[in-house]
């Protein structure tokens, strides 16, 4: 990996001697609604909005906004007991939908042809979380266009307010993540990107819900307090003949709580006419458990840490998913997108132990409508 | 070794920077194509981060921002 970081430092040291050039910046208002449902109970209907204004010609400012509405049937943390909440998957106890999250951006964009600038804040407010963060990228182009670097930096600062008294042991959560890519033209139909992360958080990043039950102990859930990961990720995408493409896509990712994993990913686009592109994909990941998860019913009262979420453990998922676009013609400013998705999960004892099914299931689809005026 | 990599990707970006102009502006206009986009759809790819985010222990590796949670 520290090879992998001189790599990018290297690209980066030498961006100054290199030739560079042009982009541009739209203005458009786009409305989606997105869902998701899977077998642990969770339904979530996600409205977003969202207007991107150019100020001139170089600057642009833009909102969004999301809607969560968050209903889980069985809300129940993972002793069942209906008086605690947040499944896994996180939803808060209330009447009507479970939790309700808003989550608006604000973005300002700067793009001068060679530069582009773009930053901003993010807030999100739930029940018993909130969330605050900036971030900020700069992508600047190369060698005609045919290169692009970028380095994107967030930082997050997110607070606990569990709905029942608890006293946590620090009621924050931080973040920061740094993104170094490249995009490379590699001929006049395939382009390869390349990315790597750098993600340090700290707090309480446990869920102040759950906790494991066995029938010598009862403990709250509790990871360490202080994680570090870094990914790096390889993309591409080919034109295979005029009306048709292929993305692929690997991603490692490793941390200092022993997770590692990998992802593979590929999807084929192909336009039916020049109003239509419908496509299909796969997506294949799998993980090692974290240093600190056991075996389901061999936790310790002398253990410091204790966990009961299968994300600690170790899994495969895969999913595969269906997109299409519809443009009333070439140059219609409206755009319409539809995907559907269908995920799953491997069997997973920490799965069957909490939320009694033998794996997760899930579908989502997200629907978009944008106008470009 | 960090730093003779870092020199190392440095000389070899500084030798080949000719190079690595393959494609002529005329010769782009595939990449106006949608299904040219490494994001093809982006409310799809703003959604699918935020549930794998909550769905798998890993991160990363995207170039985007994903604020944070409470489901996570």
């Amino acid at each position: 990996m520290s090879l992998i970081k001189s790599f990018f430092i290297g690209i980066m040291l030498f961006i100054p001697f290199l030739k560079s050039y042009a982009s541009g910046l739209k203005d458009t208002v786009s409305v989606g609604f997105n869902t998701y449902g899977d077998t642990n109970d969770v339904q979530v209907y996600s409205p977003t909005f969202s207007i991107m204004k150019t100020l001139s010609k170089h600057f642009l400012v833009g909102f969004k906004m999301r809607v969560d509405a968050i209903s889980s049937a069985s809300i129940r943390n993972a002793s069942g007991d209906k008086s605690l909440v947040d499944t896994v998957a996180g939803a808060s106890d209330k009447s009507g939908f479970d939790d309700i999250r808003f989550a608006p951006t604000f973005i300002v964009s700067y793009d001068d042809g060679e530069n582009s600038v773009s930053g901003g804040g993010y807030y999100s407010k739930e029940v018993d979380y909130t969330g605050k963060a900036i971030f900020l990228n700069y992508v600047r182009q190369l060698n005609q266009d045919n290169t692009a670097v970028g380095i994107g930096f967030s930082q997050s600062n997110d607070k606990w307010s569990p709905i029942f008294k608890r006293n946590l042991p620090k009621d924050y959560r931080n973040e920061q993540k740094i993104d170094l890519s490249v995009n490379q033209l590699l001929s006049p139909t395939a382009s390869i990107q390349f990315v790597y992360s750098y993600m340090n958080s700290t707090g309480f990043l446990s869920s102040p819900y759950h906790y494991v039950k066995q029938t010598d102990l009862a403990r709250f859930e509790n990871y360490k307090d202080t994680r570090m990961g870094q990914a790096f990720a390889i993309k591409g995408v080919n034109l295979l003949t005029p009306s048709t493409s292929i993305k692929y896509s690997y991603r490692y990712y490793k941390d200092d709580w022993d997770i590692s994993s990998h992802t593979i990913s590929t999807e084929v686009l192909h336009d039916i006419n020049k109003k239509i592109m419908i496509g299909a994909r796969v997506r294949y990941y799998t993980q090692t458990k974290a240093s600190f998860t056991k075996d389901i019913g061999t936790y310790k009262q002398s253990d410091t840490y204790f966990v009961t979420d299968y994300r600690m453990s170790a899994f495969n998922s895969y999913s595969f998913g269906v997109p299409i676009t519809y443009k009333p013609s070439v140059d219609s400013p409206y755009k319409f997108s539809f995907s559907m998705d269908y995920y799953q999960t491997s069997d997973n004892d920490y799965i069957k132990q909490w939320q009694k099914t033998d794996n997760l299931k899930a579908i989502y689809t997200s629907f978009s409508f944008e106008y470009e005026f | 070794m960090k730093y003779t990599m870092i020199i190392v990707t440095m000389l070899i970006f500084s030798g080949c920077s000719s190079k690595l102009v393959r494609v002529m502006p005329y010769e782009k206009e595939n990449f106006a194509m949608t299904k040219m986009s490494l994001n093809p759809l982006a409310e799809r790819s703003e959604q699918e981060g935020h549930i794998l985010l909550i769905r798998e222990a890993s991160a990363g590796g995207d170039s985007s921002f994903q604020g944070g949670c409470g489901c996570r």
